[in-house]
């Protein structure tokens, strides 16, 4: 056994509730394990716990004995622990400690101490075990996120750990950047038989080819087979989902695995509900063309937002989705081209045009800067000239039982929560948000996406940019897809997530004309499998 | 240029800047800081704005030196008006407000502003073209914690610069008035921010065995200790007691040596390696020999009387002198012209520098 925690108990300097308790499992070498759980439930203080980080750098109560690799991390030095459990952290940004690839890699093995020809051969042969071997000798601020990622797992494998830890390392990436990321540590795993211990909001990725799983909820930890926590976990991907509707056995957890299992059933699609008939135009953006420098950001965007439209704006990173959001809101400068608000030209400020139109950033923590959640309400409202209370204010966005808490303290999904309830607290009839869903656990997108359709069906419109097609497909009416800075497609959801469509969704891929998993009926069982389908529709 | 040479530069101005308070030599020395500035490499797209903001930061001081004259009143003959004001008595240590105005005190505000505004403008170069991590690397073992402030330091300005661009922004999203009067309002946040980025990385590189290895031992924390005192001592003796000197210097000697004792001693607990060091080459040495030579010159010129960097307009405001060797010594400043002009790779270095694929934000 490589990891051994018996009855570990621990709380952060300052607080009184454990973040974690009774906490007891092992790790066999070699094995990968999926942390999942929700925002806040103790991932990240379980992954610092087995190097050392909890509680040698951030203080704290422990208690229960912890082995990882023969050693105690609680009293070994984290010179030594860095040779033994490698972590990877959520932010590309925040962990590197150099400006170009090469060093980066070997900053961990200068510590230790290592001759510079023995770094050499590690550089070399990490930077073709991580694919990207492209990357080399270049600086890394021209990195995409993706990329960075990668070169930070090169750099925590250059110690050669017995143990690689992850700390949600694909939260602040595209599909793209995750898919490469998560392909790496997956390659990792199989070729040198490295231990991984890996905590992920996208479990479709990673569900498929895990030994185990750690469930974390609340300051416990669980350990379950992957099939196990298919049935348990509360946040499941879409084929698991299926699955559990159609109440198959064994639950599939992967697209492939649910095409076995249903090919000699009779599958269906639930008729899908008429999108409602769009009101009066709220926003249209004509011939819109921004330029950061001599870069066209935005080539020459031109579409229209009727009221009770929720369109999802969809496209790879640099796109132009943000820079699109940015110029309706005014914060950017328009080269050429018009914004239409209600009809009317767009006032030039940004404080003027944000009443109609709220913007929410795609990095919640910036958009926070107040000591608790409800000073962050209540400047929106004093800013706004609203008199009614924070408290109900708080009430309506759910913040109520946040209310008292410094934002810096919320887990990410928390924070982007507050941040919608801070930027809308005005009640703008148009709301843009910026990858609402990123880095966000399944309850929190549930919740945006019945929070979204309330605000359409109560006149409103939205614009959200997202990578994250399967929660669009539960709020989108519309989607309109950008490429290098020119509107690629604009049609309507069921076309664009349908099969054929330009982003399918899984339960589409499965079954033509099916686009959330509650929509794949089998016609050969009875529907009562599940309480919803059997009831609505 | 190798990290000590740039070192050495800063070194240099400090120590010109801060000697001098002639206009003239201080003129050339900002024009200097200047050109050096328009030539040096700047490692990232924040660094310029890091160092646009010190550049107003620095005028500011300028400006706020010129106004505390003004409002401090000053001696001289040359009275240009008088500000009414209460008077304040004498045991409150010769602070006054208001009273006459003279072209004295303004001409020596405006030198005083003028050497901050040297040595501001300077760092502010330095850390756009030296990145954090060389800082780092060049660090010795014993300034390992030192070593780690600095590094945490350096990402820290340009990284708040950025907050501060992006709470306005935020600030704007909300409704919230713009302007530079709202200005305070948002220090706090970008610092508080800043400092937990700080921390997060500080974490990282923990995480990657950045670490002191083990508990510091006995004798270097003791030397390292004993090293201050002594030095501080030896001064002390060899300013304000002439007659003690032999031994103001031997205390100070023990200084030194008790400091060379524990950089020594620290560097054998901690064994790191580098992958490639920096070479220090032939010019790079012979350019912190320069510098160094240029500023001991400054300083010792100024002890001995062999040239005087000085200006003192309470002297009747007369012309300031102009001595060759003194604009020798202020030009020098400039010297980190010559190896980036002639360097040919500035060009590429720059077009390397801007970040691929990603646009350049106005």
């Amino acid at each position: 056994m490589i990891v051994t925690l018996t009855d570990v108990a621990y709380a952060y300097p300052g607080t009184s509730l454990p973040a974690l308790r009774d906490v007891s499992f092992e790790l066999r070498a070699g094995s990968f394990t999926l942390v999942a759980g929700p925002s806040a439930g103790g991932k990240s203080t379980l992954l610092r716990l087995l190097n050392g980080l909890v509680p040698q750098f951030h203080g704290g109560r422990l208690t229960g004995a912890i082995r990882v690799a023969g050693f105690d991390p609680t009293r070994t030095p984290t010179r030594r622990l860095a040779t033994l459990a490698g972590m990877v952290f959520q932010e590309p940004e925040a962990q590197a400690v150099t400006d170009s690839v090469d060093d980066e890699i070997a900053f961990g093995m200068e510590q230790q101490g290592l001759p510079p020809k023995e770094m050499r051969q590690r550089i070399d042969a990490l930077l073709a075990s991580c694919g990207i071997d492209h990357l080399r000798g270049r600086r890394l601020a021209t990195l995409s996120g993706g990329e960075r990622q990668r070169v930070a797992i090169a750099a925590v494998l250059a110690l050669e750990p017995r143990l690689l830890l992850l700390d949600e390392p694909t939260s602040q990436l595209d599909q793209a950047g995750a898919e490469a990321v998560l392909g790496v540590v997956a390659a990792l795993h199989r070729k040198r038989g490295l231990t991984v211990l890996a905590a992920e909001h996208r479990l479709e990725r990673l569900l498929p080819v895990v030994d185990a799983v750690l469930g974390v909820d609340n300051g416990r930890v669980e350990p379950m087979a992957p099939r196990v926590a298919a049935a348990h976990l509360r946040a499941v991907p879409p084929v698991c989902d299926i699955g559990r509707r159609l109440q198959l056995q064994p639950l599939p957890l992967s697209l492939a695995e649910a095409r076995a299992a249903l090919a000699a059933r009779h599958l269906t699609s639930a008729a899908r509900p008429r999108p409602a008939v769009p009101g009066d135009e709220l926003l249209r953006v004509e011939g819109l063309i921004v330029r950061y420098g001599a870069v066209p950001a935005l080539a020459n965007a031109s579409f229209s937002l009727p009221e009770g439209e929720i369109v999802a704006l969809m496209g790879a990173n640099g796109s132009g989705k943000s820079t699109l959001l940015r110029a309706i809101a005014g914060l950017v400068p328009a080269t050429s081209g018009q914004v239409f608000l209600r009809g009317r030209a767009a006032p030039p400020s940004v404080q003027a045009r944000t009443v109609l139109a709220g913007l929410v950033p795609q990095d919640p923590a910036v958009a926070l800067y107040r000591d608790t959640v409800r000073d962050e309400i209540a400047e929106t409202l004093r800013h706004r000239h609203l008199a009614r209370p924070a408290d109900r204010v708080l009430e309506r966005w759910g913040l109520a039982e946040l209310a008292d808490r410094n934002p810096r303290d919320l887990s990410v999904g928390q924070q982007q929560r507050a941040a919608i309830g801070a930027m809308l607290a005005h009640e703008p009839s148009l709301w843009l948000l910026d990858e609402p869903t990123r880095g966000v656990d399944a309850a929190a997108r549930d919740e945006l996406a019945a929070r979204l359709r309330a605000h359409a069906a109560a006149g409103g419109a939205a614009l959200v940019a997202t990578h994250d097609v399967e929660s669009a497909a539960r709020y989108a009416t519309r989607v309109v897809g950008l490429q290098a800075g020119l509107v690629r497609f604009d049609m309507l959801a069921a076309a664009a997530f349908h099969r054929d469509g330009p982003v399918p969704t899984q339960a589409a891929r499965l079954v033509p004309g099916a686009i959330l998993p509650e929509d794949v009926l089998l016609l050969d069982a009875p529907l009562f499998s599940s309480p919803e389908v059997a009831g609505g529709r | 240029m190798h990290t000590l040479a740039w070192v050495a530069w800063v070194v240099l101005v400090m120590a010109v800047a801060l000697t001098a308070s002639n206009p003239f030599y201080l003129g050339i020395v900002l024009l200097s800081v200047l050109l050096v500035a328009a030539l040096a490499p700047r490692t990232s797209n924040a660094a310029v704005a890091s160092f646009r903001m010190l550049l107003v930061g620095g005028l500011a001081l300028v400006f706020l030196s010129l106004v505390v004259a003004l409002v401090n009143g000053s001696g001289g003959g040359h009275v240009l008006f008088t500000i009414p004001g209460p008077r304040v008595p004498e045991w409150l240590g010769g602070l006054r407000v208001g009273g006459p105005v003279t072209g004295e005190g303004l001409v020596a505000a405006a030198i005083r502003g003028l050497a901050i505004l040297c040595v501001v403008l300077a760092f502010g170069v330095f850390n756009g073209a030296v990145s954090p991590h060389r800082v780092l690397r060049t660090a010795p073992a014993a300034l390992f914690h030192a070593g780690l402030v600095v590094t945490i330091g350096l990402t820290l300005l340009p990284a708040t610069v950025d907050d501060i661009r992006r709470l306005r922004e935020m600030r704007a999203l909300r409704g919230a008035p713009g302007g530079v009067r709202h200005l305070p309002a948002l220090v706090v946040p970008a610092v508080t921010g800043g400092l937990e980025r700080s921390m997060r990385l500080a974490e990282a590189m923990e995480a990657r065995g950045y670490a002191a290895g083990g508990p510091p031992a006995r004798l270097p924390a003791l030397l390292g200790a004993l090293s201050a005192p002594l030095l501080l001592a030896g001064a002390w003796g060899w300013y304000y007691y002439p007659g003690s000197r032999p031994l103001a210097g031997l205390a100070a000697l023990a200084g030194v040596a008790a400091l060379t004792a524990w950089l020594a001693l620290s560097a054998r607990g901690r064994h790191t390696t580098r992958l490639q060091s920096e070479p220090l080459t032939f010019v790079d040495r012979l350019c912190v020999a320069a510098a160094l030579l240029f500023a001991l010159s400054a300083v010792g010129g100024q002890v001995t009387g062999w040239v005087d960097l000085r200006y003192n307009p309470f002297a009747g405001l007369l012309p300031p002198d102009f001595t060759l060797a003194g604009g020798l010594i202020a030009l020098a400043c400039a010297w980190p012209t010559l190896p980036l002009a002639l360097a040919p790779s500035r060009a590429a270095a720059a077009a390397e520098a801007t970040p691929v694929g990603e646009p350049v934000r106005p």
